[in-house]
């Protein structure tokens, strides 16, 4: 095959990630200017920075709860849907169960139900059902962690489903005749060749979570409360406060980007594996 | 490339900015009953679900902490968007969890909860409870618009916390420009006023569209809430402008098995509707471009950022679009005026027979479900004394108490406001709320998605407003209200 | 082979919590579908009204025409999305300077919440003081209003969705495509097979089940929107992009019609079932039986 200037490449990702950040670039506008000045043509480049939104961001202390909380939810339920559909894709792989296709096709569909008229029985359930004495699943952080599983927990099984697939059966078939354990097996065979599926997913599950909106603002009130629930709140009839909204959803991108740059890793991790095996 | 911060100048701009600093200006009047009154309830936190606006801001952040306090009651205010308000309510009181101790009730949405005895009965409560009565709280103090909240035995079932009327705006300084006046004066013959009837007001827009047009500016003759996708639409039409050529209720006739069409006795597809509607979208076409997309949040942008001559706009916003210059560039430059009117509309305004535009606001209520009720009348009296209303009018300009026009603050706001506050007090009695109506959202919604056609032209005014008022009359026989 | 025993105990509890908070509120919905029940109606009580809604449900125009839209709507999203992700994830494939900082640009706006993307994209294209219709205008004498026009709000929600989602599928491609074994494409390439051969006959085989999963994960997802274009259209202009979430939602937040509501969300995700199950069974349930 003929070899392709790299440089070509890096143009044409140039080109891509244009396309890609410009809304990113022009919320970091927005967030620079005072919201009168966004109601006029707009001129492409700032002339002027506006840092009052960032100010008033920053020193809210409601909002460092939010965030808070929509860091412990998104990344308690990322590891917990990525790690039970972990496990249950190593049992639909591995093991000759009845009706298993059936069941795995039937996880799906619990992220398939559009979510707003799901809002009332998954609040009934939480206050009324799913309680121990006075403790109610309601505007609880756990209570969030496993609502976020319905849609989740269906998308870490269909995700890790073909990278299960692929890792060859023989392989955890000679260690068990080699008289290894079903969890050394697991932990030491199947899970590192699992990674760059699992970190894929892993990033997935936490960035639904992370950006969910309509589940937590039915189903937090005052202590669970999260990031998205917070924006918006800066919609009102007295005025939208595009410029809030827009220095907070930049802030935001600052964990969420942490996150991604620590699981990417293993991303690359797979990528050398996959090389190396090559 | 310059930093610039903004610093706003103006007495409201710093007392918004600055809400912590009334916690400690507030003096409350016999503090010793409060203390004692809240001793009864330690360890209580009270919880309430409202927008998060101005004024339900100055509650969290002045009125609780000084609340807490002087009794030892936590009040936690979780503040929502609009649509998720309604929302959270509802289910709790629906499901009896009994979540929260206070609920914002917008005016519009009273009827249906008082359909449905979610509200506890404020004054007959406070009645069998006598020591729970605050010397300083009186219900007669309130303003007329209370009555909003009254259910049928005349009774309280809401403390009203934000009233406002929805005006009509002008540029003094566009009006007042010698250069347009007299082009203005040359083109129809007339001063440049803001106007009385529709035809002077869509002249005027005419005008100064045109004007701005040949002269290559960015301002338009007039504003309009008309976005095709969203209620705000819906509610600038049938509550700000059909009231104004004599359409009232929506067009529906409540004491008449509420018809909505003509033939039944309504008149959502009467002429008078026809004719206000053909005149909005007339000024919707001569508006600035982003009208199609506008709320109230936007149209209000629009006017603070000068891109309007005139224009209907919610009398929340126009407390900020006159003073804050952080947020207008038209401080100082706005006028305050009624309505342009049809032939007829102001007497029936004044014989209470009809009204001449919308009187919007909001209470807080105690729902039923609520756990810790009776520590919940003490706060809902709180909100209402006449040294905390004095307070909250300057940091969010809105009255509720008689008593709260005749302090010298609001009467120095009200100057910079120029004159809404005269205009609230005096002629507050011809605006209206929204119709007695337990169905309210519910209609909206079922006509909305004509409406919205009507505005993209995809149905034209007659045939729209027809189908309207069909679709009307056919969710209330569905609702079980029209038989 | 290990015992069923132990693969039950694995899989329980993703069973468990999929009963818990899936099946029992459906179970509840599908219940509801068949009452009357509008809190605000003169009787709010929940009447038991058989298969009414269900009738009324196949005369509904407006749920007709959500339901043409939509189908409009997933159908250019995800067809773009996956050619875009696909050619996309292909070239992350190789080697260049500067693709470690190009992959995470890339993965950006899935970080971004779907209320914030659609409160940008809204004001990025309102007329008259959005950028985007400026720049047409002045660039190429356009006029896009996506208040006016339903094409352009359409064409709008899809660019969104697009820009939005793409890198999902991106990444979920790269995955499945890093762990497939060199040895087929080597061999192909001994044969002298062409690129197009070697993408037809090895590599789409071989990736199918992770293109499929992302479909699926894909389709549903787009039509589940609600947030993205509540806040940019409102489902406007008119019903141009009222969308079966956006439906929904109105159905049942704003006019709290919660009997008729279930019954529309019931036929939805029946609807869906039955898409995904074709399209499952016609292209890797084979496969996973071997």
């Amino acid at each position: 095959m003929k070899k392709r200037n790299p440089w070509l490449q890096t143009l044409f990702w140039i080109f891509v990630s244009f396309l890609t950040l410009f809304p990113i670039y022009w919320l970091f506008v927005v967030s620079v200017k005072p919201a009168v000045d966004l109601f006029t043509t707009p001129e492409i480049l700032l002339s002027e920075f506006y840092w009052q939104n960032y100010v008033d961001v920053w020193t809210d202390r409601t909002l460092r709860g939010y965030m808070m909380n929509s860091l412990i939810i998104s990344s308690g339920n990322a590891l917990l849907s990525t790690a039970l559909g972990f496990f249950a894709c190593y049992a639909l792989t591995r093991f000759r169960m009845g009706g298993k296709e059936s069941i795995f096709f039937w996880t799906i569909t619990n992220r398939m139900a559009p979510p707003a008229v799901f809002l009332l029985p998954l609040f009934l359930l939480m206050t009324q059902v799913y309680r121990v004495g006075d403790f109610t699943l309601l505007d609880t952080r756990i209570g969030m962690i496993l609502v976020y599983c319905t849609f989740n927990l269906p998308f870490a099984i269909w995700t890790l489903r073909p990278t299960l697939d692929g890792i060859p059966r023989e392989l955890d078939e000679a260690a068990f005749v080699d008289g290894a354990s079903s969890w050394k097996v697991i932990s030491e065979i199947v899970f590192p060749l699992c990674r760059p599926g699992l970190a894929v997913t892993l990033i997935l599950t936490w960035v639904f979570a992370w950006n969910e909106y309509l589940l937590a603002a039915t189903l937090t009130n005052f202590s669970a409360r999260t990031l998205t629930t917070g924006l918006s709140e800066y919609v009102t009839t007295t005025g939208t406060e595009w410029g809030i909204m827009a220095a907070i959803s930049v802030f935001t991108l600052i964990p969420a980007l942490i996150v991604f740059t620590l699981v990417q890793r293993h991303i690359v991790a797979g990528l050398t594996f996959g090389a190396v095996k090559g | 490339m310059k930093t610039a911060f903004r610093a706003g100048a103006s007495a409201l701009a710093i007392a918004l900015a600055a809400g912590a600093a009334f916690a400690q200006e507030l003096q409350i009047e016999n503090e010793s009953w409060w203390q004692e009154a809240g001793a009864r309830f330690d360890g209580v936190t009270l919880r309430g679900v409202t927008e998060s606006t101005p004024p339900s801001n100055f509650i969290s952040d002045v009125l609780a902490p000084k609340f807490e306090e002087l009794t030892g009651i936590r009040v936690d205010v979780e503040t929502t968007s609009w649509d998720q308000m309604y929302d959270k309510a509802i289910k709790d009181m629906e499901a009896g969890t009994g979540i929260y101790d206070m609920i914002y009730i917008e005016q519009d949405i009273v009827y249906a909860y008082l359909a449905r005895d979610f509200l506890v009965n404020i004054s007959q409560a406070l009645e069998e409870n006598p020591d729970l009565k605050a010397a300083g709280y009186a219900e007669e103090n309130f303003t007329t618009f209370a009555d909003n909240f009254r259910g049928e035995d005349g009774d309280l079932y809401g403390i009203p916390m934000e009233a406002f009327i929805k005006i009509y705006l002008y540029r003094t300084d566009l009006f007042g420009d010698e250069e347009i006046r007299a082009a203005f004066q040359e083109q129809t013959g007339r001063e440049l006023e803001p106007a009385k009837t529709h035809e002077e007001y869509a002249e005027i827009a005419q005008f100064f569209t045109s004007w701005f047009q040949d002269k290559g500016e960015d301002v338009w003759g007039s504003t309009a809430q008309a976005h095709t996708g969203h209620p705000a639409s819906w509610y600038e039409f049938f509550e700000s402008v059909a009231p104004t050529f004599g359409v009232y209720n929506w067009g529906i006739d409540p004491d008449n098995n509420y018809a909505a069409s003509v033939e039944n006795g309504g008149t959502m597809n009467s002429d008078e509707a026809k004719e206000a509607m053909t005149w909005w979208l007339s000024m919707r076409d001569i508006a600035p471009p982003e009208s199609v997309q506008s709320t109230w949040t936007e149209v209000a942008t629009t006017f603070a950022a000068g891109r309007a001559a005139q224009g209907l706009v919610y009398g929340e916003n126009a407390a900020w679009i006159a003073t804050d210059d952080t947020k207008s560039r038209v401080v100082g430059n706005v006028g305050v005026a009624l309505p342009p009117l049809a032939e007829g509309v102001m007497e029936a305004a004044e014989s209470g027979e009809g009204y001449i535009g919308y009187y919007d606001g909001g209470a807080f209520g105690l729902p039923v479900t609520s756990k810790n009720q009776d520590a919940s009348l003490l706060f809902l009296q709180f909100m209402a004394l006449p040294e905390v209303q004095e307070e909250w009018a300057i940091a969010a300009p809105r009255i509720t108490l008689d008593s709260t026009y005749d302090s010298p603050k609001v009467a120095e706001l009200n100057e910079e406001l120029g004159g809404y506050y005269d205009m609230l007090r005096d002629q507050g009695y011809l605006f209206k709320g929204a119709p007695a109506y337990p169905f309210h959202a519910q209609l909206r919604e079922a006509t909305a998605p004509i409406f919205y056609q009507i505005l993209t032209g995809d149905l034209g005014v007659d045939e729209g407003l027809d189908q309207m008022a069909a679709t009307a009359e056919q969710e209330l026989s569905d609702l079980g209200y029209r038989q | 082979m290990q015992s069923n025993r132990l693969g039950w105990i694995l899989l329980a509890p993703s069973l468990l919590i999929l009963f818990l908070f899936g099946v029992v509120p459906f179970l509840y919905v599908a219940w509801l579908s068949f009452h009357q029940w509008n809190p605000f109606a003169a009787n709010p009580d929940i009447i038991y009204n058989g298969a009414e809604n269900f009738r009324r449900l196949v005369f509904d125009a407006a749920f007709l025409a959500s339901l043409g839209v939509t189908i409009a709507f997933v159908f250019f999203a995800v067809v773009s999305e996956l050619i875009l992700g696909y050619v996309l994830a292909q070239a992350f494939m190789k080697d260049f300077p500067g693709k470690a900082i190009f992959r995470t640009i890339h993965t950006l706006p899935l970080i971004m919440a779907p209320i914030i993307v659609g409160s940008i994209w809204k004001l990025m294209t309102t007329p008259s003081i959005g950028i985007i219709p400026n720049l047409l205008d002045t660039w190429f004498g356009l006029d896009l209003n996506i208040g006016q026009s339903a094409a352009a709000a359409f064409a709008v929600t899809v660019i969104m969705d697009v820009w939005h989602w793409t890198p999902l599928v991106t990444l979920t491609l790269i995955a499945a495509l890093v762990s497939l074994p060199p040895d087929p494409f080597e061999q192909a390439q001994i044969d002298g097979a062409n690129k197009r051969q070697i993408f037809w006959h090895i590599t789409l085989p071989m990736i199918a089940p992770a293109v499929v999963a992302t479909v699926f994960i894909r389709l549903m997802d787009a039509l589940r929107t609600v947030d993205e274009v509540l806040m940019l259209t409102g489902g406007g202009p008119g019903s141009a992009t009222r969308y079966l979430g956006v439906h929904i939602f109105k159905e049942v937040f704003p006019r709290t019609n919660y009997g008729y509501g279930s019954a529309i969300s019931v036929i939805v995700l029946y609807l869906t079932i039955v898409a995904c199950w074709l399209l499952y069974v016609s292209m890797l349930a084979p496969r996973n039986q071997k």
